[in-house]
């Protein structure tokens, strides 16, 4: 990797096939020599130390993955998704030898370049009921004699192992090149949120599994090692193909009356084809294999099929786009005929139209409605009703009515609108009266106080204008009363002419009939002092009538001594 | 009997042509939160049962998904009826005739905001401050009946007024995105969106899980894109099939998928990586998100029914002609 590499940008990725390190794990000794030469001699020093590379071998501590897909315990629709495994070291898959030497052989017809690294791990997806996790045994126990011969014989060893069916290990095992392809080396933007994972360099290595989950299936994917195991890995991989015809061995999760009958027959036919071989039913040891697994997790496939497929198989159209024309039958408007009972318990054809329709429809200006009769609308072509509008109705009337909440609400705003409609009632009533010193804004208006402003109002008018006094001993309100009324006591006392009435009411029909008027005020030219000081008869009035009191009192006082 | 003061008729006419009603500008008429909220729910067909949206099962086939424009009259009319509750008497009447006006303005607006509050993403409160700007214009959507509703629960929907080019350039798409009004589950596998305008492009994408390898099953075949260098699908090429192991149909040929991509690529789709190691296979296994595009000339679409009658066209429609008011008013007087 040059140096001016540049790590990729948030959201990019770069991938590369291999990552390989400097040293394979094992035991190195480094040597160090120097010729020192002193007093024309010469005097070697010589110093060896020994070290380890160590790596994971037989287990895979799980601070090292950074992730899997799909996501342990995860169930979902992955039938289309190949398992991978994240780790944080990315050189990890090449760390080790697949096959030393080359016990495997080269593959017939190479793809990659020669010399490409080979790792040593590969994912293997296993379905449940295929296989058997073994916890904890020696490893002896797992891989064959020459195997364990191969791999050093390590003593002590306890590793987790998958024991599964030798033949579908064979069946589903990458062969040497795929190995290769199925491991790679990814480095993200550490700053990337969704593709980073927290305390990493951004470089991962990535295992890749070769088999897809069935649908409904529970899977184990593992994580195996596959050093030295050339009984397992092929050369070259089994003959593939491409399925021309769909035959559908997975029953279609549809609705039930969907499923057809010849579909379930061609089911049945590839069934037979199968040759079921009794023989292999007897289990004996040599059929089964067991490989070391270094890391493990399960995970469902499960679901209806892939986000793909469902959505590429939609059938798309405007609302009322039928399968079959006339199932059911829309008129040109997208009404939908439906019967119903009338509310005189009479059978009806009427038509209804839901609120999706597949055009642009002008809003209706008339409005409110106050009752679900009102938005009743025949069709005079037909004389049948439509009652969309009459149903929409209906259906916000039950949805309010069923939410008590809601009732109390439109109480209080009723209320809250009733009581300052009658605050604004009262304002215009008293404003025909009185100048009320008031805001322009009806809003402001209804919020002054006005108890102050109308006792202002009410005292200026008195003092400026109090006004007449009309009538005075309120006989023009006497007056109103039905049995002062002439023509009604006629008609009720049988009278001949108004004229009676009028007598027996007092006569004179001035006493009710005619309009009391207020007496004229007296004059009161304004006064100064001086003009009252000129009154002198007035003012001799005043003192004889002053004498006279204190008179009248001198006497009472007197007597009473 | 005793004829009573005024006839009912009467009440009604005083009631209706009364001016006496609290002004709309005064606080206390403005509608309590919850109502105000209610209603908005309401016009987006919030809690209405499904049977009135869809009258007949066969409109909304398995696996389909249809697009429609919200009738606002019906919309408008649920408000009507959720108003009616307590309407005892003429003079609720006579209060919900003068306030209807402001009421429709005012859940015009309301109405934008009820994603937000079916999230939880904001208070009622806060959106009373903070009012979404509208006009009350074309409200359209779609419904999907899908198995990859209930597979994706999380899909993302999204609905633009230009038809986008691919590749997509996200600062274009986020200016050209139309409001998404609603966007619910009636059922676990029904999907109810609205928008708010025509739209031109909906799109339903796969949620994301980061990076994923696989491969696309098609009645039973298996298939990868053709993508680049950079992982970009080459637009307009054809699909490469995968092969499989003849030993098991769940296990991918991989050397053989590598030899394909390579052999389609020496056909000369130069745009592709030469297939030398394993990085340049991983790119072809790519499985971004899915994003399923529907997009349409946006003109009335052709629409053919075998209903016995050719009715008045549209009733909404109509009602705006003016005689027909004038008729509808003389019948009110």
């Amino acid at each position: 990797m040059p140096q001016t590499l540049q790590p990729p940008p948030q959201g990019a990725i770069f991938m590369f096939d291999y990552a390989t390190p400097p040293l394979q794990p094992d035991s190195y000794t480094l040597t160090a020599q120097t010729d020192v030469r002193f007093d024309n001699a010469s005097h070697p020093l010589t110093d060896e130390r020994s070290f380890d590379v160590v790596g994971p071998r037989f287990a895979l501590p799980p601070g090292d993955v950074a992730g899997v897909f799909p996501p342990r315990n995860a169930q979902g629709p992955y039938e289309d998704v190949l398992a991978q495994i994240v780790i944080k070291r990315r050189t990890l898959p090449w760390e080790r030898s697949l096959d030393k030497t080359n016990l495997i052989g080269s593959p017939s017809s190479p793809g990659l370049p020669a010399g490409y690294p080979m790792p040593w791990l590969a994912l293997l997806l296993f379905e449940e009921g295929e296989f058997t996790m073994l916890e904890n045994t020696p490893l002896e126990n797992v891989v064959p004699a020459d195997v364990f011969k191969r791999l050093g014989q390590p003593a002590n060893v306890l590793c987790t192992a998958i024991e599964a069916d030798r033949q579908l290990v064979t069946e589903m095992m990458p062969s040497k090149e795929e190995l290769a392809l199925l491991s790679h080396v990814r480095w993200v933007n550490i700053d990337d949120r969704e593709l980073n994972v927290e305390g990493s360099d951004g470089w991962f290595s990535v295992v890749v599994t070769n088999r897809l989950p069935s649908r409904g299936a529970k899977c184990r994917a593992c994580l195996v090692s596959l050093e030295e195991r050339a009984d397992l890995v092929k050369k070259d991989p089994p003959p593939s193909f491409v399925p021309t015809t769909f035959i559908p061995i997975v029953t279609k999760e549809v609705a039930f009356r969907d499923v057809q009958f010849r579909e379930a027959e061609q089911f049945k036919v590839v069934e037979r084809r199968v040759d079921v071989d009794f023989g292999r039913l007897t289990i004996s040891p040599e059929q089964k294999t067991r490989l070391v697994v270094l890391y493990t997790w399960q995970f469902t496939s499960q679901g209806p099929g892939t986000f793909f497929s469902l959505m590429q198989g939609l059938d798309v159209g405007m609302i009322g786009k039928v399968k079959k024309e006339g199932e059911p039958a829309l008129t040109d408007t997208a009404h939908l005929r439906l019967e119903l009972q009338d509310r005189g318990g009479e059978e009806e054809t009427v038509w209804y139209r839901g609120p999706l329709v597949p055009f642009e429809l002008t809003r209706d200006p008339l409005g409110p409605y106050h009752s679900a009769d009102q938005a009743r609308r025949a069709t005079p072509e037909t004389g049948a009703e439509d009652v969309s509008y009459a149903a929409a109705f209906e259906v916000g009337r039950l949805l309010a009515a069923s939410d008590a909440r809601l009732a109390q609400e439109l109480m209080r705003w009723r209320r809250e609108s009733y009581k300052q409609s009658a605050r604004i009632d009262n304002l215009t009533d008293l404003k025909a009266e009185f100048q009320l010193d008031l805001p322009a804004a009806i809003a402001e208006q209804v919020h002054s106080p006005i108890v102050p402003i109308l006792a202002t109002a009410a005292v200026g008018t008195i003092v400026s204008n109090p006004g007449p006094i009309a009538d005075r001993y309120g006989i023009a309100a006497a007056s109103k009363a039905v049995g002062m009324n002439p023509e009604v006591v006629q008609k009720v006392y049988g009278l001949e002419t108004i004229q009676d009435a009028q007598a027996l009411l007092g006569g004179e029909p001035a006493t009710f009939g005619a309009e009391v008027r207020a007496p004229q005020p007296t004059a009161r030219p304004d006064v100064t002092l001086e003009s009252v000081l000129a009154d002198k008869a007035g003012l001799e009035t005043l003192t004889q009538a002053r004498d006279r009191v204190i008179e009248n009192v001198k006497t009472k006082l007197g007597e009473q001594e | 009997m005793r004829a009573a003061w005024v006839t009912d008729k009467s009440t009604l006419r005083m009631r209706m042509t009364a001016k006496a009603q609290v002004d709309v500008s005064v606080p206390e008429a403005e509608m309590p939160a919850y109502m105000e909220s209610f209603l908005g729910h309401l016009r987006l067909l919030v809690g209405v049962p499904f049977d009135y949206l869809i009258a007949d099962a066969r409109l909304l086939p398995d696996e389909s998904i249809r697009f429609f424009y919200l009738d606002r009259s019906w919309a408008d009319r649920l408000v009507d009826g959720a108003i009616a509750v307590g309407k005892t008497g003429t003079r609720e009447q006579a209060h919900h005739q003068a306030h209807a006006p402001a009421v429709q303005e005012q859940l015009d607006i309301t109405e934008r905001g009820v994603r937000d509050l079916q999230r939880a993403r904001v208070s009622f409160e806060f959106l009373r401050k903070n009012p979404r700007t509208g006009s009350g214009g074309t409200i359209t959507g779609f419904l999907l009946r899908s198995a990859a509703v209930s597979g994706w629960p999380h899909m993302d929907v999204r609905a633009f007024d230009k038809v986008l080019p691919v590749p997509v350039d996200m600062n274009d798409a986020r200016t050209h995105q139309l409001r998404t009004l609603r966007l619910e589950r009636l059922a676990p596998s029904v999907l109810l969106a609205l928008f708010e305008g025509i739209p031109k492009l909906v799109w339903c994408e796969e949620p994301h899980h980061g990076v994923m390898f696989g491969v696309h099953e098609v009645d039973g075949k298996f298939s990868i894109f053709r993508r680049d260098a950079q992982a970009n699908k080459i637009l307009g090429s054809q699909d490469i099939s995968v092969p499989r192991r003849a030993t098991n149909h769940r296990v991918l040929a991989v050397r053989d998928v590598q030899r394909n991509l390579q052999k389609a690529r020496d056909d000369g789709q130069s745009e592709m990586p030469v297939q030398d190691g394993s990085a340049d296979l991983a790119i072809e296994l790519l499985q971004l998100p899915w994003r399923q595009r529907f997009q349409g000339s946006g003109g009335r679409p052709q629409f053919t029914g075998v209903g016995a009658f050719v009715p008045l066209v549209v009733v909404a429609p109509k009602i705006t002609q003016e005689e027909m008011q004038l008729l509808v008013k003389g019948l009110v007087k």
